[in-house]
């Protein structure tokens, strides 16, 4: 019986012993961790200073920056598609009875094309396509 | 938009020859710094919200000074005042006076330079650095000890700003042009019935 308690105290003393080691080094490791710095100035310390190379691609760097945001912006504004087409083609769809762009009902499209080939009918449709006049 | 602020109100003496009001932004806070500043081993910092705001009053009557080459602090010339801080936004924004009559020099570099060239640089004292070891060191207390004009490119923050300012008060935003109101008259407080002290204010700055 007392030589159980006796290992059980010194099996504790050892985990206490532990502890105490574990909790010294935790705190040396915080110390480091964290600290105060007497003196600190915002200014770029000499030599330290920027290049005129850097200065010259940091003004680069803004540029070409700029130029994204510029062409992302014109990128999400509605493209002004122009809408032109060949003089045949026009004439074509004027015969037809469509003679504006802006606003071309699909099957008024398929009457107005109904008097040629069906190669033809897919070369005017390709062209309004590109011209943006159909989806 | 969050701010916080300090004045010191000094009574207003009209034409003072010595008196050259300015305003900028001393620096950015919750942000690093562009390049690591003088005295943080290579680190870039960045002052945190709150340590900033808690050192407000320490920054209220202390100089800002120039280096004839405008590219450091040199704490001997001391040629202003900084009478306002707050926080607004990012920006940490100061103002006050420069000695005009004493330091004529600066008033001349700031009329000749372009818009945006002249920056600042904050001196702090006793920094509390977080994490040591961190590549940004995180700025969790300081106190300030004063201020420098210096070119921005000199500056570890890039965005910092000195200017002359219009008039002596000034908006809660930096316009060039702020109709003249004084500070005392913005408290609600008589005009010189509380010279010397420290106020604190929220919102606009005048009214």
């Amino acid at each position: 019986m007392e030589g159980a308690m006796s290992e059980s105290v010194e099996k504790l003393s050892a985990a206490v012993s532990l502890l105490e080691r574990a909790i010294a080094s935790l705190e040396q490791r915080d110390a480091a961790m964290s600290g105060d710095v007497q003196r600190i100035v915002a200014a770029v310390e000499h030599g330290a200073e920027i290049s005129p190379r850097e200065l010259e691609l940091e003004r680069k760097l803004a540029a070409a920056e700029q130029q994204i945001a510029e062409l992302r912006a014109q990128g999400t504004r509605p493209a002004a598609t122009r809408k032109t087409l060949p003089a045949s083609t026009t004439q074509l769809l004027a015969k037809g009875g469509i003679t504006s762009l802006e606003s071309i009902d699909a099957g008024a499209l398929d009457a107005a094309l109904t008097g040629l080939s069906l190669e033809q009918r897919i070369a005017v449709k390709a062209q309004l396509m590109r011209a943006g006049a159909l989806a | 938009m969050r701010l916080e602020a300090l004045a010191v109100a000094l009574p207003d003496v009209a034409g003072h020859p010595n008196r050259v009001p300015f305003e900028g932004v001393l620096t950015l806070v919750d942000e690093p710094s562009n390049r690591p500043p003088s005295g943080a081993r290579g680190h870039r910092v960045i002052l945190t919200r709150a340590a900033a705001i808690a050192a407000l009053p320490s920054l209220l009557g202390m100089a800002v000074d120039y280096a004839p080459g405008w590219d450091g602090h040199d704490a001997r010339r001391k040629c202003g005042i900084i009478t306002e801080a707050d926080v607004e936004g990012n920006r940490l924004q100061v103002s006050g006076y420069l000695f005009g009559k004493d330091f004529p020099e600066v008033e001349e570099q700031m009329r000749r330079s372009n818009a945006g060239t002249m920056g600042m640089s904050y001196e702090i004292a006793d920094a509390h650095v977080a994490d040591m070891n961190a590549s940004i060191w995180s700025l969790t207390r300081a106190t300030f000890t004063g201020a420098a004009i210096l070119l921005r490119e000199k500056a570890a923050y890039r965005e910092t700003l000195f200017r002359l300012a219009a008039k002596r008060c000034r908006s809660t935003g930096l316009a060039a042009t702020v109709p003249e109101r004084r500070c005392t008259e913005r408290l609600g407080r008589p005009h010189g019935s509380n010279n010397g002290q420290l106020e604190k204010g929220k919102e606009a700055r005048c009214r």
